[in-house]
């Protein structure tokens, strides 16, 4: 990330000025595209250069055209894949008599696709205007023009005493604002081994550390809500149903790090997440549980909500990063870790949304009562996993790690609909390797999944019947990949690209230059978004050579 | 600190990378995307070495020096995969690189000639339009030195990043080209380019007074011989 363009931003936002990024929101809002004028306009307002601004505008897929009064996009995602094999896309498009991105020469209607809506539970999914629609009758009630807006089915906790779909009360603040210095606090979640829920899986503890000790004037939490994982709507249903327990999250690791402002970055694909948490906050000012001396305590803690534009890469910290700061959110090299230069180059902790939501229990009843949470595994607290429209019982529910991958689809999501059976489960978003049937006994655990060349990863479960034709999922997964790529490290950029050509052809493919790609990928990519990609591919190589047209 | 590079031992500052400690040990480390006057930027992976005999390499370009760690510039792996990396990017190109670019001279370098991974390459496009830079935007392998010598050397920020994934490139200005944007002429982008995407019009080729453009070619093909 430039330096100087983050100097900048920094000196701008002291006068509390928008983003560029945001500019260009309203502008697509206003009128349906970005103008030159629009463009000129932003980098006044914002303080950027134009150049620069005009890159962000080619970045973001929410500003890109054409977009008619009325614009209808159909779900790309995984878990709608596995539903239709993509027919709703072409079934919508044909109703509406656009391709994907056309507009009608009216400027009445426009078409387009949209990367994961979050309705994984009631695919396909489809939005108007931001109204969501799903399931198997959606294309033709959209296009009959009645269509009927999805629910969402409840969240349900495996624990005896839930731990992330129990409500936020603030009650782990109120004690820790009580009874706890900083450092206990940080001591405690040290002592918790909090992994990661977004993907990674490292240490929050070590991040608060670092961000504690780094020098700077201000520091920042950044809540990670930018949930692109297709066929993930776990953090959906944190920041939509419980947003005081990501409000707490955020406030505790604001008072163990030392940072008194805190953003949460949201995806515009999830429309009602931003007023629900704005809606929170203002909750949360009324009652004295932020703002500028909480409960009398002399901690200051405030939290802005932003939403992102439409991009996948932009879940990874340092793109975050740049989105938040209103630039294309292209990956920046490591170090400098956010923890020494984040926002506005300041020392910034960045954690997934249900990361923080994992801290109020154990600010409220300690280290030890977090490890218990789960006694059949290594991994420490409890984890949302989330199940797509194959299963009886889709929603998200709260488990204990260290259940087999059996129990979970047969028990808890009550097995496949309509007699289907599991072919394959795509565990933890798109960069998660792929579980054939066969191994579904593999418990659902950092390092069991890992042995099988799978992740936890976000926690999402999608589940493959015998219907799915694995080249068809291949070059779904490498179209997502290819048009995800930020687009700065090259491996990612081109690499992808021709993995995508390599099958989309339907030629047959030879599996040495395949496999060679994606070792280039895998070793020489800048981000996880690169060097993921190989997993499912790898998996799908390993369990379904015979399905994937291969030659040599 | 001490570094062995190719069992070279150096000495190095705290903080220095390992790239510095290769190319202090007299190393070959082939880069794309660095420039020593602007910030790492740990685009194009093409200096990725291995590093106290770890399997994964690293990029040695934003890899910072530990006491005693040891650099191995010719692991095998981490050359697969540079080769790979430079063969994916010529394969962008609709036509080879010149071959006195820092691009052609690399790509020799390693022995890749052509590519294992053809496919689509960068559409033609040619902004010509102003008197002393042109811009065949073809040829841009979007490692940012351009961008980030108008930012970090010249400060004007003339230049941007644009698009995304494959269709990633360079424009100047709101999009409009050299002549309508910020640009001071000063040729910071021209002298730092890789590939000759950029380059500086010759005063002689009489882009100043009315005569028509050179075509871009041509001008390669001069500057090449010079």
């Amino acid at each position: 990330m430039s330096r100087n363009l983050v100097e900048l931003i920094r000196r701008h936002d002291q006068a509390q000025a928008p983003t560029a990024l945001d500019l260009l929101k309203s502008a697509v809002a206003d009128h349906g595209s970005v103008t030159a004028e629009d463009v000129q306009d932003a980098a006044a307002a914002s303080g950027l250069p134009e150049a620069t601004v005009y890159g962000v505008a080619t970045f973001y897929d929410d500003l890109q055209g054409p977009r008619g009064a009325r614009h209808v996009r159909a779900c790309s995602g995984t878990a709608c894949f596995a539903a239709t094999a993509g027919r709703h896309i072409s079934e919508l498009g044909a109703g509406l008599g656009l391709g994907v991105d056309e507009v009608k020469a009216d400027g009445s209607v426009s078409f387009g696709e949209v990367v994961c809506l979050g309705f994984c539970h009631s695919s396909p999914a489809l939005i108007d205007g931001s109204t969501v629609s799903a399931g198997a009758d959606a294309v033709t009630a959209l296009l009959a023009g009645s269509p009927a807006e999805a629910a969402e089915p409840d969240w349900v906790s495996l624990l005896e005493e839930p731990v992330l779909t129990r409500p936020g009360d603030w009650s782990g603040l109120e004690r820790t604002l009580r009874e706890l210095e900083p450092e206990q606090l940080l001591a405690e979640v040290v002592a918790a081994e909090v992994r990661g829920r977004g993907g990674a899986g490292f240490p929050a503890g070590v991040k608060w550390r670092f961000t504690r000790a780094a020098a700077g004037a201000e520091k920042f939490i950044v809540a990670n809500g930018d949930e692109g994982d297709p066929g993930s709507y776990i953090d959906k249903y944190l920041m939509e149903r419980n947003p005081n327990l990501v409000l707490e999250g955020m406030a505790l690791a604001g008072y163990a790090a030392g940072a008194a402002h805190g953003y949460i970055l949201v995806r515009s694909e999830y429309p009602l997440s931003k007023p629900s948490l704005d809606a929170a906050i203002r909750q949360a000012h009324a009652d004295g549980w932020l703002g500028s001396d909480i409960r009398g305590s002399g901690f200051a803690f405030d939290i802005t909500v932003v939403e992102g534009a439409g991009s996948y890469v932009v879940g990874e910290e340092t793109a975050l990063l740049a989105c938040l700061q209103g630039l294309r959110g292209t990956v920046s090299a490591r170090p400098p870790f956010p923890a020494e230069r984040g926002v506005h180059g300041m020392p910034t902790v960045v954690n997934n949304v249900e990361t923080l939501a994992n801290i109020p229990h154990i600010a409220r009843h300690g280290a030890q009562a977090y490890h218990d949470l789960s006694p059949d595994s290594k991994t420490a607290g409890s984890k949302l996993v989330c199940f797509n429209e194959r299963f009886n019982r889709p929603t998200v529910y709260e488990v204990p790690f260290g259940m087999s991958m059996r129990r979970l689809c047969d028990e808890v999501a009550g097995g496949l609909r309509d007699g289907r059976t599991v072919k394959a489960l795509q565990i933890g978003g798109p960069l998660g390797g792929i579980l054939p049937a066969r191994l579904l006994d593999t418990a659902f655990d950092f390092d069991q999944l890992a042995a099988e060349g799978c992740m936890v990863g976000h926690g999402s479960i999608v589940a493959f019947d015998e219907t799915t034709d694995m080249r068809a999922l291949t070059v779904h997964l490498l179209q997502f990949g290819a048009h995800e790529s930020c687009g700065k490290c090259f491996p990612c950029r081109i690499g992808l690209r021709r993995a995508h050509e390599m099958f989309s052809s339907g030629a047959p493919v030879d599996q040495q230059r395949f496999e060679e790609l994606l070792e280039a990928l895998e070793l020489g990519s800048l981000c996880a978004h690169g060097s993921g990609m190989p997993a499912p591919l790898r998996s799908l190589l390993a369990h379904f050579p015979d399905e994937l047209g291969l030659a040599g | 600190m001490q570094v062995t590079v190719d069992g070279v031992a150096v000495e190095v500052s705290d903080g220095a990378t390992v790239l510095e400690a290769a190319r202090q040990a007299g190393s070959w480390v082939p880069t794309l995307c660095f420039d020593d006057r602007q910030a790492p930027f740990g685009a194009c992976r093409a200096c990725m070495v291995a590093v106290d005999g770890a399997a994964k390499p690293v990029p040695a370009c934003t890899t910072v020096c530990r006491d005693g760690m040891t650099v191995d510039t010719n692991d095998p792996t981490a050359r697969r995969v540079v080769s790979a990396v430079v063969e994916l990017v010529m394969s962008e190109l609709p036509s080879p690189p010149a071959p006195h670019t820092e691009l052609a001279q690399v790509a020799t370098r390693l022995g890749v000639s052509g590519s294992r991974w053809p496919g689509v390459t960068h559409q033609v496009e040619h902004d010509l339009r102003h008197p002393y830079l042109a811009f065949e935007h073809e040829l841009c392998i979007s490692c940012g030195r351009c961008v980030r010598a108008c930012d970090e050397v010249q400060g004007t920020f003339a230049l941007t990043a644009v698009g995304r994934g494959f269709g990633a490139n360079v424009a100047a200005g709101i999009g409009s080209g050299f002549l309508d944007s910020a640009c001071v002429s000063c040729g910071a982008c021209a002298d730092t380019c890789p590939t000759d995407a950029i380059t500086e019009r010759l005063l002689l080729d009489g882009g100043i007074n009315g005569g028509p453009p050179p075509d871009a070619p041509r001008l390669r093909k001069r500057l090449s011989t010079t």
